[in-house]
């Protein structure tokens, strides 16, 4: 083991050396060549990254920069456009939508993320194990879901789930609960959380396997020896092993579940009325924009909401950060 | 890093496999049924851009009315120097926000549009439509229905060439009807009685439905009881009373039916709805002229039972009659070509080549136009969900009662705010007079923020 150490630092000393030699030989003013060498450097990295500026500035920025300049303005039918400050700001602040919308897409992630992340860890555990047969093909096929487009997946759910004449709804009268509508004000969410959970738990399930792969197998034959069984391993040694996977996942999708707006949108055009005006803040943002046609107004709204998921985002990885590192 | 064995090699195949095999059941999953008003397929029109003669003038018309391609195609034959491209962007306000984006950003404008009656206004105000009147429209006033003639004209411009309309009426299954021992209701009382008989009988089966979350039908009934919420004649003054006398008692009339489950409530548009008219749920369809066009796709059991019958009134031998949607042929502001699009625009909706496709077997659209409208050739006609019957008669009685309206300059909004509205009273869970206090005090907060001067 020293050995080890000794060869490591062994090999990091050519290694400098080799830095100083490579700044050119001894020269007077060989402090000015070595700037030089940053500066080209500095030239050369830029050029690489320019062209990603550029588009993020295009396609990210300018969008961000212009909504928010359209927020602090009102479009009138009556008297067009004028200069307001931040009266869309308090406007969406004080409008009861914004908030039910948000209250419901917390609840609605409360629900979702950790059941998606504990079926997705259990399925990856399974097939960490290598019990499944044909594991490779069973990974793929629970990962399908997560390829199928969103809208196609929310309009095919909600074929099996129409009123009456759904298949799934024909199935559970069957099962004894005749006359269950599940676009109906009680059930609607619990149908949405449904809906999601399908769609994501596959990618979810690909990533946990990833990391599980990747954790060393003398930690866990280790564990072996010293007689854990299966639940102690998978919960004490190989769960926090993945952290950090976890973390990432909780944090996408604690965002995705926040900006939830495709599968209520497709809900609302099988059953009118199943989805209200502000649902969840993106359909009230759309609502609002493409509906109403106040665009000042959605405008505000939206970098209100963008602060927010910033805010929970940053406020989850700050809570789960230990020693200074997410980790 | 694995080496890429043949064991992985065959996994990676099968996942690409399973992965495409899903992505293409999903394209081809989903089956084109009707699953509201919009969601009518147009078929594409035989001039595709490809196949216009060069020289002939290129124009986009937006639209999504179940048989328009085929008046599409007769007017690119007889007009040779014009190349009419068919582009179904969505139906309703679905066309209406594309509409008003394209004319935000001052790009992919159409030259013409069908517009319903109720976006006139939203157009006219935000001046985004030709004015017809100096490329001849005023020839075609004697032949329209009077209704129809003011809802496209403000002051002395004409903004729209009138369409089709929709008298509303009660279409019913005779042998439901008759199982029941029930004749068509002349009155709204009556309405209720047989309601109630017939739910009594059956539990399980209604006399109509009465999709509260449809706001464009839901201010069609509210004309047969005189309680149109609305007056606008341009400007900046609007009036917007959802809880005046009339209003409050149009309400009170259809709780009292919701709260004692007389009537019910499936989303209109939707396979259920069909599938309700169809096995007997359903009774009747409180509907306009045009309906049976977006029907008869789903019938199968009850083809040729049903009837049309007069709408029923407040009053015994009354005559109030409320329009249902209705479209018009629009030219907007930006086209590249006026002229030719308002040749168009006049000619789709102004004779009888292009009404008697309108009016025929694919169409089923109901005439503005009087030449047609009056003809004993289109009040004989039959069409196979009525069998026998004449029901075009009893539309046609009724289409000079027609009151005109005057729609707000903000429809869209009132639109997409009347689901969230009347959600609750769907599910029960709202009253309808609380329905309409919440819709007042959504569009009169939206009126006023847009700077009109409301009035209640």
């Amino acid at each position: 083991m020293a050995d080890a150490i000794g060869i490591a630092r062994e090999g990091k000393a050519p290694a400098k050396a080799r830095l100083a030699g490579a700044a050119g030989p001894r020269r007077p003013g060989g402090g000015r060549g070595r700037s030089r060498l940053f500066a080209r450097q500095g030239v050369v990295a830029v050029g690489f990254t320019l062209p990603f500026l550029i588009i993020f500035a295009l396609t990210m920025l300018a969008p961000i920069g212009y909504a928010i300049y359209t927020s602090l303005f009102t479009t009138k039918l009556i008297g067009g456009t004028a200069f307001s400050g931040f009266a869309n700001y308090s406007q969406v602040l004080t409008t009861g939508w914004f908030w039910s919308g948000l209250a419901r897409v917390a609840v609605f992630a409360a629900i979702q993320v950790p059941v998606t992340l504990f079926l997705a860890f259990f399925f990856a555990s399974l097939f960490d194990l290598g019990v499944i047969r044909l594991g490779g093909f069973f990974r793929a096929l629970y990962f399908v879901p997560f390829a199928v487009p969103t809208v196609v997946a929310a309009i095919m759910w909600s074929f099996l789930l129409v009123p009456q004449y759904g298949t799934y709804t024909r199935l559970v009268s069957l099962l004894g609960f005749p006359g269950t509508n599940f676009f109906s004000g009680h059930l609607i969410v619990g149908t949405i959380v449904l809906i999601v959970i399908w769609e994501v738990t596959g990618y979810n399930m690909v990533i946990f396997y990833a990391a599980l792969k990747a954790v060393p197998r003398e930690v866990v034959e280790s564990a072996i020896i010293d007689g854990a069984s299966l639940r102690t391993i998978i919960t004490r040694v190989k769960l926090p092993m993945v952290r950090p996977a976890v973390v990432m996942l909780c944090v996408l999708n604690l965002i995705g579940a926040l900006q939830l707006f495709t599968e209520p949108s497709i809900v609302s055009s099988f059953q009118p009325g199943a989805v209200s005006f502000g649902f969840t803040p993106m359909i009230y943002i759309y609502n609002t924009a493409i509906g109403d046609g106040e665009y000042n107004l959605a405008a505000a709204a939206a970098v209100i909401f963008a602060l927010v998921i910033a805010a929970a985002s940053v406020g989850w990885l700050v809570t789960v950060k230990r020693k200074g590192t997410i980790r | 890093m694995q080496r890429f064995t043949r064991k992985h090699r065959l996994r990676a195949g099968l996942a690409a496999l399973a992965v495409t095999a899903a992505i293409g059941a999903a394209a081809c999953g989903s089956s084109p049924t009707s699953s509201s008003a919009a969601a009518s397929p147009v078929g594409t029109s035989q001039a595709a851009s490809g196949s216009c003669k060069p020289g002939a003038v290129k124009l986009t018309f937006w639209a999504w009315a179940v048989g328009y391609n085929l008046v599409v195609n007769e007017f690119n034959k007889t007009h040779p120097g014009i190349c009419v491209v068919l582009d179904d962007v969505g139906g309703g306000n679905a066309e209406y926000v594309k509409l008003s984006e394209a004319l935000k950003s001052g790009n992919g404008i159409p030259d013409v549009a069908e517009v319903e009656y109720i976006e006139l206004p939203s157009l006219e105000i935000t001046h985004s439509l030709v004015n017809l009147v100096p490329y001849g429209i005023d020839s075609y006033k004697s032949q329209i229905v009077p209704s129809s003639w003011a809802e496209v004209s403000q002051g002395s411009a004409v903004y729209a060439m009138p369409g089709d309309i929709g008298p509303l009426g009660f279409y019913y299954d005779t042998r439901e009807l008759a199982k029941y021992h029930l004749t068509p209701p002349s009155t709204w009382a009556q309405f209720a009685t047989e309601a109630a008989t017939l739910h009594k009988d059956d539990p399980s089966a209604y006399l109509a439905d009465f999709p509260a979350a449809d706001g464009e039908w839901l201010l069609a009934l509210m004309q047969e009881f005189g309680a149109f919420p609305f007056q606008y004649s341009g400007g900046s003054d609007v009036t917007v009373d959802f809880t005046g006398p009339t209003e409050m008692a149009f309400a009170s009339y259809w709780q009292n039916l919701l709260k004692a489950r007389l009537v019910n409530t499936t989303a209109d548009f939707t396979a259920p709805f069909w599938n309700d008219l169809d096995n007997g749920s359903d009774a009747s369809w409180l509907m306009a002229a045009w309906g049976p066009g977006y029907m008869a796709p789903d019938i199968k059991k009850t083809m040729g039972d049903w009837k049309a019958a007069p709408i029923p009134q407040l009053n015994a031998g009354g005559h109030l009659e409320g329009s249902w949607g209705g479209s018009t042929t629009s030219v907007i502001k930006g086209t590249q070509h006026p002229a030719q699009a308002a040749e168009f625009a006049e000619w789709f909706f102004g004779n009888m080549t292009s009404w008697t496709i309108h009016a025929g077997p694919v169409g089923q659209a109901f005439p503005g136009y009087t030449p047609l409208l009056d003809s004993s050739s289109f009040r004989d006609s039959t069409i196979l969900l009525s069998g026998s019957t004449k029901s075009q008669q009893v539309y046609a009685a009724q289409a000079a009662n027609i009151t005109s309206v005057q729609w707000p300059p903000f429809m869209q909004e009132v639109l997409t705010d009347a689901p969230t509205a009347f959600a609750g009273v769907v599910n029960g869970s709202e009253t309808m007079q609380q329905a309409l206090q919440q819709l007042q005090k959504t569009v009169t907060s939206y009126a006023t923020a847009q700077g009109f001067t409301v009035r209640t």
